[in-house]
Protein backbone atom coordinates (compact mmCIF):
# COMPACT_ATOMS: atom_id res chain seq x y z
CA UNK A 1 0.00 0.00 0.00
CA UNK A 2 1.26 3.45 -0.80
CA UNK A 3 0.14 6.87 0.34
CA UNK A 4 1.07 8.17 -3.13
CA UNK A 5 -1.54 5.92 -4.74
CA UNK A 6 -4.10 8.37 -3.37
CA UNK A 7 -5.59 9.85 -6.53
CA UNK A 8 -8.01 12.59 -5.56
CA UNK A 9 -10.66 12.02 -8.26
CA UNK A 10 -10.81 8.24 -8.13
CA UNK A 11 -10.68 8.19 -4.33
CA UNK A 12 -13.48 10.75 -4.11
CA UNK A 13 -15.65 8.55 -6.34
CA UNK A 14 -15.17 5.57 -4.03
CA UNK A 15 -15.30 7.73 -0.90
CA UNK A 16 -18.93 8.55 -1.74
CA UNK A 17 -19.84 4.87 -1.65
CA UNK A 18 -18.17 3.77 1.58
CA UNK A 19 -21.32 3.78 3.74
CA UNK A 20 -23.21 1.76 1.15
CA UNK A 21 -20.28 -0.65 1.10
CA UNK A 22 -20.40 -1.03 4.89
CA UNK A 23 -24.17 -1.55 4.77
CA UNK A 24 -23.94 -4.22 2.04
CA UNK A 25 -26.03 -2.06 -0.23
CA UNK A 26 -23.60 -1.85 -3.13
CA UNK A 27 -23.59 -3.92 -6.29
CA UNK A 28 -20.90 -6.57 -6.66
CA UNK A 29 -18.87 -4.64 -9.23
CA UNK A 30 -18.56 -1.57 -6.98
CA UNK A 31 -17.74 -3.76 -3.96
CA UNK A 32 -14.92 -5.44 -5.83
CA UNK A 33 -13.64 -2.08 -7.02
CA UNK A 34 -13.49 -0.77 -3.45
CA UNK A 35 -11.84 -3.93 -2.16
CA UNK A 36 -9.21 -3.78 -4.90
CA UNK A 37 -8.61 -0.07 -4.32
CA UNK A 38 -8.18 -0.18 -0.54
CA UNK A 39 -5.51 -2.84 -0.89
CA UNK A 40 -3.23 -0.27 -2.49
CA UNK A 41 -4.54 3.07 -1.18
CA UNK A 42 -3.74 3.63 2.50
CA UNK A 43 -5.81 6.82 2.96
CA UNK A 44 -8.95 5.13 1.63
CA UNK A 45 -8.29 2.06 3.76
CA UNK A 46 -7.96 4.31 6.84
CA UNK A 47 -11.11 6.14 5.83
CA UNK A 48 -13.08 2.90 5.60
CA UNK A 49 -11.79 1.59 8.94
CA UNK A 50 -12.51 4.83 10.82
CA UNK A 51 -15.95 5.08 9.23
CA UNK A 52 -16.73 1.49 10.20
CA UNK A 53 -15.63 2.17 13.77
CA UNK A 54 -17.81 5.32 13.87
CA UNK A 55 -20.86 3.26 12.87
CA UNK A 56 -20.03 0.61 15.49
CA UNK A 57 -19.71 3.30 18.17
CA UNK A 58 -22.90 5.06 17.10
CA UNK A 59 -24.81 1.79 17.51
CA UNK A 60 -23.65 1.72 21.14
CA UNK A 61 -24.98 5.22 21.92
CA UNK A 62 -27.42 3.77 24.48
CA UNK A 63 -30.74 4.93 25.87
CA UNK A 64 -31.74 6.82 28.98
CA UNK A 65 -34.57 5.60 31.23
CA UNK A 66 -37.85 7.49 30.94
CA UNK A 67 -38.13 9.88 33.93
CA UNK A 68 -40.59 8.36 36.39
CA UNK A 69 -42.54 11.62 36.79
CA UNK A 70 -43.01 11.91 33.06
CA UNK A 71 -44.13 8.30 32.72
CA UNK A 72 -46.72 8.91 35.44
CA UNK A 73 -47.89 12.14 33.81
CA UNK A 74 -48.18 10.46 30.42
CA UNK A 75 -50.25 7.66 31.93
CA UNK A 76 -52.63 10.23 33.45
CA UNK A 77 -52.94 12.16 30.18
CA UNK A 78 -53.76 8.94 28.31
CA UNK A 79 -56.28 7.88 30.93
CA UNK A 80 -58.01 11.25 30.77
CA UNK A 81 -58.32 11.28 26.98
CA UNK A 82 -61.83 11.11 25.56
CA UNK A 83 -62.62 7.41 25.17
CA UNK A 84 -63.68 7.74 21.56
CA UNK A 85 -61.03 9.10 19.20
CA UNK A 86 -62.33 11.69 16.74
CA UNK A 87 -62.99 10.34 13.27
CA UNK A 88 -59.87 11.02 11.17
CA UNK B 1 -51.84 11.14 8.25
CA UNK B 2 -54.23 9.69 5.68
CA UNK B 3 -52.99 8.26 2.43
CA UNK B 4 -54.81 6.81 -0.56
CA UNK B 5 -55.05 3.07 -0.16
CA UNK B 6 -54.13 0.94 -3.17
CA UNK B 7 -56.70 -1.81 -3.73
CA UNK B 8 -56.02 -5.35 -2.42
CA UNK B 9 -52.79 -4.47 -0.61
CA UNK B 10 -51.81 -7.18 1.85
CA UNK B 11 -52.04 -6.27 5.54
CA UNK B 12 -48.78 -6.47 7.46
CA UNK B 13 -49.31 -8.53 10.59
CA UNK B 14 -46.51 -7.46 12.92
CA UNK B 15 -46.26 -7.85 16.71
CA UNK B 16 -48.60 -4.89 17.25
CA UNK B 17 -51.32 -6.09 14.86
CA UNK B 18 -53.63 -7.69 17.42
CA UNK B 19 -53.30 -4.87 19.92
CA UNK B 20 -54.12 -2.23 17.32
CA UNK B 21 -57.07 -4.23 16.07
CA UNK B 22 -58.35 -4.47 19.66
CA UNK B 23 -58.00 -0.71 20.21
CA UNK B 24 -59.63 0.08 16.88
CA UNK B 25 -62.50 -2.26 17.66
CA UNK B 26 -63.33 -0.17 20.74
CA UNK B 27 -61.07 -1.52 23.50
CA UNK B 28 -59.61 1.90 24.26
CA UNK B 29 -58.42 0.69 27.66
CA UNK B 30 -55.72 -1.22 25.73
CA UNK B 31 -54.13 2.01 24.45
CA UNK B 32 -51.88 2.34 27.54
CA UNK B 33 -50.37 -1.05 26.55
CA UNK B 34 -49.25 0.52 23.29
CA UNK B 35 -47.84 3.51 25.16
CA UNK B 36 -45.96 1.22 27.53
CA UNK B 37 -44.54 -0.73 24.59
CA UNK B 38 -43.04 2.33 22.91
CA UNK B 39 -42.60 5.14 25.46
CA UNK B 40 -38.96 4.28 26.19
CA UNK B 41 -37.94 4.15 22.54
CA UNK B 42 -39.91 7.27 21.65
CA UNK B 43 -38.58 9.20 24.62
CA UNK B 44 -34.99 8.53 23.55
CA UNK B 45 -35.74 9.24 19.90
CA UNK B 46 -37.37 12.55 20.86
CA UNK B 47 -34.54 13.43 23.23
CA UNK B 48 -32.02 12.91 20.43
CA UNK B 49 -34.07 15.11 18.16
CA UNK B 50 -35.08 17.84 20.62
CA UNK B 51 -32.12 17.70 23.00
CA UNK B 52 -34.12 19.58 25.64
CA UNK B 53 -35.79 17.18 28.10
CA UNK B 54 -39.01 19.18 28.46
CA UNK B 55 -39.35 19.43 24.66
CA UNK B 56 -38.75 15.68 24.35
CA UNK B 57 -41.48 14.96 26.91
CA UNK B 58 -43.92 17.29 25.10
CA UNK B 59 -43.07 15.58 21.82
CA UNK B 60 -43.68 12.06 23.18
CA UNK B 61 -47.02 13.15 24.66
CA UNK B 62 -48.04 14.88 21.43
CA UNK B 63 -46.99 11.82 19.40
CA UNK B 64 -49.15 9.46 21.44
CA UNK B 65 -52.10 11.87 21.29
CA UNK B 66 -51.70 12.01 17.49
CA UNK B 67 -51.44 8.22 17.33
CA UNK B 68 -54.66 7.88 19.31
CA UNK B 69 -56.34 10.47 17.09
CA UNK B 70 -55.30 8.82 13.81
CA UNK B 71 -55.02 5.13 14.70
CA UNK B 72 -58.34 4.43 12.96
CA UNK B 73 -56.65 5.49 9.69
CA UNK B 74 -53.80 3.02 10.08
CA UNK B 75 -54.17 0.50 7.24
CA UNK B 76 -51.49 -2.05 8.20
CA UNK B 77 -49.66 -1.29 4.94
CA UNK B 78 -46.45 -0.88 6.88
CA UNK B 79 -45.25 -2.11 10.27
CA UNK B 80 -47.00 -0.14 13.01
CA UNK B 81 -43.59 0.87 14.41
CA UNK B 82 -42.69 2.55 11.11
CA UNK B 83 -45.97 4.47 11.09
CA UNK B 84 -45.42 5.46 14.74
CA UNK B 85 -41.97 6.84 13.96
CA UNK B 86 -43.40 8.72 11.02
CA UNK B 87 -45.80 10.45 13.41
CA UNK B 88 -42.98 10.97 15.94
CA UNK B 89 -40.55 12.38 13.36
CA UNK B 90 -43.12 14.82 12.06
CA UNK B 91 -44.00 15.90 15.63
CA UNK B 92 -40.29 16.38 16.41
CA UNK B 93 -39.77 18.48 13.28
CA UNK B 94 -42.67 20.77 14.24
CA UNK B 95 -41.37 21.04 17.80
CA UNK B 96 -37.82 21.73 16.65
CA UNK B 97 -38.95 24.66 14.54
CA UNK B 98 -39.93 26.41 17.75
CA UNK B 99 -36.80 25.31 19.59
CA UNK B 100 -33.60 27.24 20.19
CA UNK B 101 -31.51 24.19 19.26
CA UNK B 102 -31.78 24.25 15.52
CA UNK B 103 -28.44 24.30 13.72
CA UNK B 104 -29.38 24.28 10.06
CA UNK B 105 -26.74 23.75 7.45
CA UNK B 106 -25.88 21.48 4.57
CA UNK B 107 -22.99 19.06 4.94
CA UNK B 108 -20.97 18.65 1.77
CA UNK B 109 -18.86 15.62 0.98
CA UNK B 110 -15.83 17.78 0.19
CA UNK B 111 -15.51 19.02 3.76
CA UNK B 112 -14.82 15.45 4.94
CA UNK B 113 -12.40 14.51 2.20
CA UNK B 114 -8.69 15.20 2.80
CA UNK B 115 -7.80 18.14 0.54
CA UNK B 116 -4.03 18.34 0.91
CA UNK B 117 -1.18 15.95 1.47
CA UNK B 118 -0.79 16.87 5.16
CA UNK B 119 -4.35 15.77 5.90
CA UNK B 120 -4.02 12.39 4.17
CA UNK B 121 -3.70 9.70 6.86
CA UNK B 122 -0.94 7.13 6.53
CA UNK B 123 -2.07 4.61 9.15
CA UNK B 124 -5.22 3.41 10.87
CA UNK B 125 -5.54 5.22 14.23
CA UNK B 126 -5.59 3.19 17.43
CA UNK B 127 -9.23 4.04 18.17
CA UNK B 128 -10.28 2.21 15.03
CA UNK B 129 -8.20 -0.85 15.85
CA UNK B 130 -8.78 -1.47 19.55
CA UNK B 131 -11.53 -3.97 20.44
CA UNK B 132 -14.82 -2.13 20.90
CA UNK B 133 -15.31 -3.27 24.50
CA UNK B 134 -11.84 -1.97 25.44
CA UNK B 135 -12.64 1.39 23.87
CA UNK B 136 -16.12 2.05 25.24
CA UNK B 137 -16.58 4.01 28.44
CA UNK B 138 -19.08 6.56 29.78
CA UNK B 139 -17.01 9.54 28.65
CA UNK B 140 -16.89 8.23 25.08
CA UNK B 141 -20.63 7.50 25.07
CA UNK B 142 -21.27 11.07 26.25
CA UNK B 143 -19.00 12.30 23.48
CA UNK B 144 -20.90 10.29 20.85
CA UNK B 145 -24.27 11.55 22.06
CA UNK B 146 -22.93 15.11 22.19
CA UNK B 147 -21.65 14.76 18.63
CA UNK B 148 -25.06 13.46 17.47
CA UNK B 149 -26.70 16.55 19.01
CA UNK B 150 -24.49 18.84 16.95
CA UNK B 151 -25.57 17.31 13.63
CA UNK B 152 -28.00 19.43 11.62
CA UNK B 153 -31.51 18.03 12.02
CA UNK B 154 -32.02 16.47 8.60
CA UNK B 155 -28.84 14.43 8.95
CA UNK B 156 -29.49 13.60 12.60
CA UNK B 157 -32.94 12.21 11.81
CA UNK B 158 -31.45 9.81 9.29
CA UNK B 159 -28.52 8.58 11.38
CA UNK B 160 -30.69 8.13 14.48
CA UNK B 161 -33.25 6.10 12.53
CA UNK B 162 -30.64 4.03 10.66
CA UNK B 163 -27.79 3.45 13.08
CA UNK B 164 -29.45 3.82 16.47
CA UNK B 165 -33.07 2.73 15.94
CA UNK B 166 -32.04 0.10 13.39
CA UNK B 167 -34.47 0.89 10.56
CA UNK B 168 -33.43 -0.15 7.04
CA UNK B 169 -32.78 2.36 4.27
CA UNK B 170 -36.21 1.66 2.74
CA UNK B 171 -37.99 2.02 6.10
CA UNK B 172 -36.16 5.26 6.89
CA UNK B 173 -37.09 6.60 3.46
CA UNK B 174 -40.72 5.72 4.11
CA UNK B 175 -40.73 7.27 7.60
CA UNK B 176 -39.18 10.53 6.37
CA UNK B 177 -40.86 10.57 2.97
CA UNK B 178 -37.52 10.65 1.18
CA UNK B 179 -36.02 8.59 -1.63
CA UNK B 180 -33.66 5.71 -0.74
CA UNK B 181 -30.87 7.60 -2.52
CA UNK B 182 -31.46 10.68 -0.39
CA UNK B 183 -31.37 8.62 2.81
CA UNK B 184 -28.04 7.09 1.75
CA UNK B 185 -26.50 10.48 0.95
CA UNK B 186 -27.59 11.99 4.27
CA UNK B 187 -26.49 8.94 6.23
CA UNK B 188 -23.03 8.94 4.70
CA UNK B 189 -22.51 12.64 5.44
CA UNK B 190 -23.82 12.24 8.99
CA UNK B 191 -21.42 9.36 9.62
CA UNK B 192 -18.50 11.35 8.20
CA UNK B 193 -19.43 14.28 10.42
CA UNK B 194 -19.42 12.02 13.50
CA UNK B 195 -16.19 10.39 12.39
CA UNK B 196 -14.50 13.80 12.31
CA UNK B 197 -15.83 14.62 15.79
CA UNK B 198 -14.53 11.29 17.13
CA UNK B 199 -11.21 11.78 15.39
CA UNK B 200 -10.89 15.17 17.10
CA UNK B 201 -11.77 13.63 20.45
CA UNK B 202 -9.19 10.84 20.20
CA UNK B 203 -6.47 13.16 18.90
CA UNK B 204 -6.90 15.38 21.95
CA UNK B 205 -7.18 12.49 24.39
Amino acid sequence: MNKNEHDHKHCLELFQKLSEYLDNELDQVSCKEIEKHIKKCVPCFVCLQTLKRTVDLCKQAGNRPVPRDFSKKLKEVIQNMPKTPPAG
Amino acid sequence: MTEPRPANRKKIKDKDFELIQAINSGQFDRFPDLVKRYEHKLYNFSLRMCRDEADAEDTVQETFLNVFRYLKNFRYETKFKNWLYRVAASTCIKKRRKSKFAPKRELSLDEFFPQDEAEVPDQVPKWALRPLDKLLNDELLDKINEAIFTLPEKYRLVIVLRDIEGFSTAETAQILNLSDANVKVRLHRARLFLRDKLKGYFENE
